[in-house]
């Protein structure tokens, strides 16, 4: 029940097990979504799945994981073929898979969600030894550098604390092949670090690790090799350092990609569109003002906990705040619904896509409606028209360039990044004037990142005013005209135009002025 | 870009298409083996004047359940809708003065429900519990020691006159069921009621306005337990205060049996009342044909299971086997409901 697994168990050091897949296939009605996929995860290495959005990365370790059953080929665990994996049972074989969207009970404590159906017995053998648990649930988030109170419900963590637990819990169980999709995808650089220097320890250790990122620069940083999967198939597999950059990138796109730089945003902003005046919603949000002007984009910079979600949910009046005013143009919205605020203009995209933003059992048609359903006020009354409900979908959704076979699949079975995409869809389908961005690319591939940035400068050309969450600091160079940096729930510094780099940013965020 | 097909233009519902052809599958063996049953053709409608209170149940308590919520306090608010409009019958207050003071109660005994579970955020098993004794006990005192029967003619019609070949009561029960297919399929209401049932919390992000969503559902359950009352004590002639209670748990059967799911989300209301004729005349059949209510509802019970096997292994994701969806299902069970939030 340790990290440091190898030294309990009664196997010397070195026992690591090797995991192969062998010409694994799999298909979801009738779409072949793995193509004879060929990979060994091997002890005392991290092994990097590289691809752009729905390439099959996360099909693939979930088959691995015994989620989904393969159609075709074959897995080998130390050698032992298995054959009707279940999660269960892979877990009991010591195969553990860190999933791309957190699946916390939002009801039970963090500790008890670490322990789900393994919490330590008491000395009566049906007591659980709640101590014991605390303890130990403490010695776990030091190990992935997580402060929180594991007493706490797993509801009110952050999306990134959320992501935090899940890593955890791989450590709470007995594990000797661990996969990570996309854990960073919601962290700042500096959690990242901290989890990478837990993945070496592992390694250290000679767990076998599987790592999914978007983020090439983390990508190279830790791979000991890497696979690049386009369309189900294996393009390309390497040794650390064998790839350059571009190689990499052409590799999972299949074209060469132009490199991104800041685009030169010369139109000049129009009406302050959104103006917060000292906004607060204490604990976390405490006095914040700032102005967006329509055809800006205004970035937020600041460390994971500064605010920034509490803020942007305080205006889009999912919080009541305590103080201050919210003006959209000239109207007064402060501490008005969410309703209100889309009617009036002002959309949020919400950082927790898992719990916030998708309905996952629903089709992608009607998630992406879901936001403009009940936008007339005669709502009661008002009929649906499914067909054109259908097309309008359609066609925000092709606009944003998500990927799917049908409008009529749950959005679940879509890719994390399409997804994404699809919540995108549906924000700009409402037809905002200002536009509350969080984490808009989280889980995007490198490819269709550039494709939103596109999109939200094009929307902003026409006039849209876009704020801009964004824990990746070079998100907010690429886009950004105006940056404030938010510490603590205030504000704490503002740069403009070129100020705008990758230091200045880096020492605003952490309350550096 | 790419192109994402839009879905055919029809879908048949594979659920509700298998509940059709079990009615009818069993409409034509009770007539064949029971006598009684198809009486003079028209006998088959009549007998549904035993299930339509089950029935007008059935659709309020199902768009709770839609949203993810449960509504206990819909039988007892029958009762009390019965007995209200028997006491104030025999008060000698018109007609249709009684039955708006009945059903003014059942649509209380839902705002209120709606009321504290959307703004307080208490759990509506909690809450519709103990509405349900407060329903419960005020029934029972104003019915007093001689519970009110005996009521005009005209009265009785709701419960047992004819219109045409066609009884009354199953007249009412099929217009309020179309005006909540039409609600809950083609409104933004309905649209609301569902997406609060898939993912509360995405829907509150979604500008959905959930307490007023939640707050309406609520109401028109005590609504239609207000009208489910007034049949109630037309039928029978009389009024006693457990005389829509017992009637709750054959109306969630039937939601269930409907194929909605009991987390809320997904579901059918059309499904639902074929749900209800496919399991009224299933227990009328049975009772006709000599069986004790003893076998009528175990033969339900097995039947509930069997239905919702059925119902698993024709919604099991395609490609994959029943077994399969069965271990999926297994693995995945203790994660569902908190999955969920709220
Ligand atoms: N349960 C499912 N039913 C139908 N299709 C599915 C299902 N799960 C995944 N798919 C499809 O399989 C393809 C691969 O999805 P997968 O989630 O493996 O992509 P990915 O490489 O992890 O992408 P991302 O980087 O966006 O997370 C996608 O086209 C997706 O739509
Ligand atoms: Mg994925």
């Amino acid at each position: 029940m340790r990290t440091d697994s190898t030294d309990d168990t009664a196997e010397p050091a070195g026992s690591g097990l090797r995991y192969d897949a062998v010409d694994i296939s799999k298909r979801f009605s009738g779409v072949e979504v793995l193509k004879a996929v060929s990979v060994t995860f091997r002890p005392g290495e991290i092994h990097t799945l590289v691809g752009e959005n729905g390439a099959g990365k996360s099909t693939l370790l979930k088959v691995m994981a015994g989620v989904y059953t393969p159609d075709g080929g074959s897995l080998s665990l130390g050698g032992v073929p298995q054959h009707g994996l279940t999660p269960r049972e892979a877990q009991s074989r010591g195969v553990y898979l860190v999933p791309q969207e957190p699946r916390l009970m939002p009801d039970l404590s963090v500790a008890e969600n670490l322990y789900v159906g393994t919490l330590p017995k008491g000395r009566l053998r049906v007591n659980v030894d709640w101590r014991a648990v605390y303890a130990r649930a403490d010695a776990v988030f030091a190990k992935v550098g997580l402060r929180v109170n594991p007493r706490l419900a797993a509801g009110r963590l952050s999306i990134a604390q959320q992501q935090l637990v899940e890593c955890a819990r791989a450590l709470a169980h007995d594990c000797r092949v661990i996969f990570f999709d996309e854990p960073t995808s919601p962290l700042t650089a500096h959690d990242s670090q901290r989890l990478f220097e837990l993945m070496n320890d592992l390694r250290g250790h000679d767990l076998a690790l599987g790592f999914i990122s978007h983020r090439l620069d983390e990508v190279e940083e830790v791979s000991d090799a890497i696979t690049v999967l386009r369309d189900g198939r294996v393009v390309a597999e390497a040794r650390r350092g064998e790839l350059t950059r571009q190689e990499l990138v052409g590799a999972m796109v299949g074209r060469s990609l132009a490199v991104t730089q800041r685009a030169a945003h010369t139109t000049t902003p129009g009406d302050v569109a959104l103006d917060v005046q000292a906004l607060s919603c204490p604990p976390e949000v405490n006095g914040v003002s700032l102005r967006v002007r329509a055809g800006e984009i205004v970035g937020l910079a600041g460390l994971v906990g500064s605010g920034r979600t509490e803020f942007a949910e305080t205006v889009f009046g999912l919080r009541g705040p305590s103080a201050g005013r919210v003006l959209l143009g000239s109207r007064d919205i402060t501490a008005r619904s969410p309703r209100t605020c889309i009617d009036a203009g002002l959309v949020y995209l919400a950082e927790d896509r898992g719990r916030n933003g998708v309905f996952a059992e629903v089709d992608l048609s009607r998630n992406v409606t879901a936001a403009t359903i009940g936008r007339l006020p005669r709502w009661l009354s008002t009929f649906l028209r499914p067909r054109q409900e259908q097309v309008a979908a359609q066609r925000a959704a092709e606009r944003m360039d998500v990927r799917a076979a049908s409008m009529e699949l749950a959005i679940k079975a879509l890719s994390g990044g399409n997804q994404q995409r699809a919540l995108l869809a549906r924000w700009v389908a409402a037809a905002p004037k200002v536009a509350i961005f969080d984490e808009p690319t989280r889980g995007v591939d490198v490819g269709a990142k550039e494709g939103i940035y596109e999109i939200i400068e094009s929307l902003t050309r026409n006039g849209l005013a876009t704020l801009v969450i964004s824990s990746e600091l070079e998100e907010l160079v690429r886009l950004c005209d105006r940056v404030y940096a938010v510490y603590e729930g205030r504000v704490v510094g503002e740069v403009a135009g070129d100020d705008i780099t990758l230091e200045t940013l880096g020492q605003l965020a952490v309350g550096a002025s | 870009m790419t192109n994402i097909a839009l879905p055919r233009r029809y879908t048949l519902p594979a659920w509700g298409l298998t509940l059709i052809v079990a009615l009818v599958a069993e409409l034509v063996y009770f007539s064949l083996t029971t006598r009684q049953f198809a009486g003079h053709g028209t006998g088959m409608l009549v007998l549904t004047e035993q299930f339509v209170p089950i029935g007008i149940l059935a659709l309020g308590a199902g768009m709770v359940i839609l949203t993810g919520n449960i509504d206990l306090s819909a039988g007892a608010t029958a009762s009390l809708s019965a007995i209200v409009v028997g006491t104030e019958l025999r008060h000698g207050v018109g007609m249709w003065g009684a039955i708006g003071i009945a059903v003014a109660a059942g649509v209380g005994f839902g705002l209120f429900n709606g009321l504290v579970v959307a703004l307080l955020g208490i759990d509506s098993l909690l809450v519709t519990l103990a509405t349900q004794f407060i329903a419960t006990s005020l029934a029972t005192s104003i019915g007093g020691e001689s519970p009110p029967y005996g009521f005009s003619d005209m009265f009785q019609r709701i419960g047992t006159g004819l219109v045409g070949p066609i009884p009354s009561a199953l007249l009412l029960f099929l217009v309020l069921a179309a005006i909540t297919v039409i609600l809950v399929s083609r409104t933004g209401f309905g649209r609301a009621l569902t997406l609060i049932g898939y993912s509360r919390s995405a829907a509150d992000y979604s500008g959905i306005r959930t307490r007023r969503t939640l707050v309406i559902a609520f109401t028109l359950s005590g609504l239609f337990s207000g009208i489910a009352g007034l049949v109630l004590a037309a039928y029978y002639n009389s009024a006693r205060d457990d005389i829509g209670t017992t009637l709750l748990l054959p109306a969630i059967t039937c939601v269930v049996l409907g194929g909605v799911d009991i987390f809320g989300g997904k579901g059918r209301i059309a499904e639902v009342v074929v749900a209800v004729f496919f399991l009224g005349f299933l227990s009328q059949g049975l009772l006709m044909s000599g069986r004790s209510s003893l076998t009528v509802t175990m033969i339900t019970g097995i039947l509930l299971i069997v239905a919702l096997v059925v119902k698993l292994s024709l919604e099991r994701q395609s490609g994959e086997s029943l077994g399969g969806a069965l271990r999926r299902l297994l693995s995945q069970r203790g994660f569902r409901r908190p999955a969920r939030q709220r």
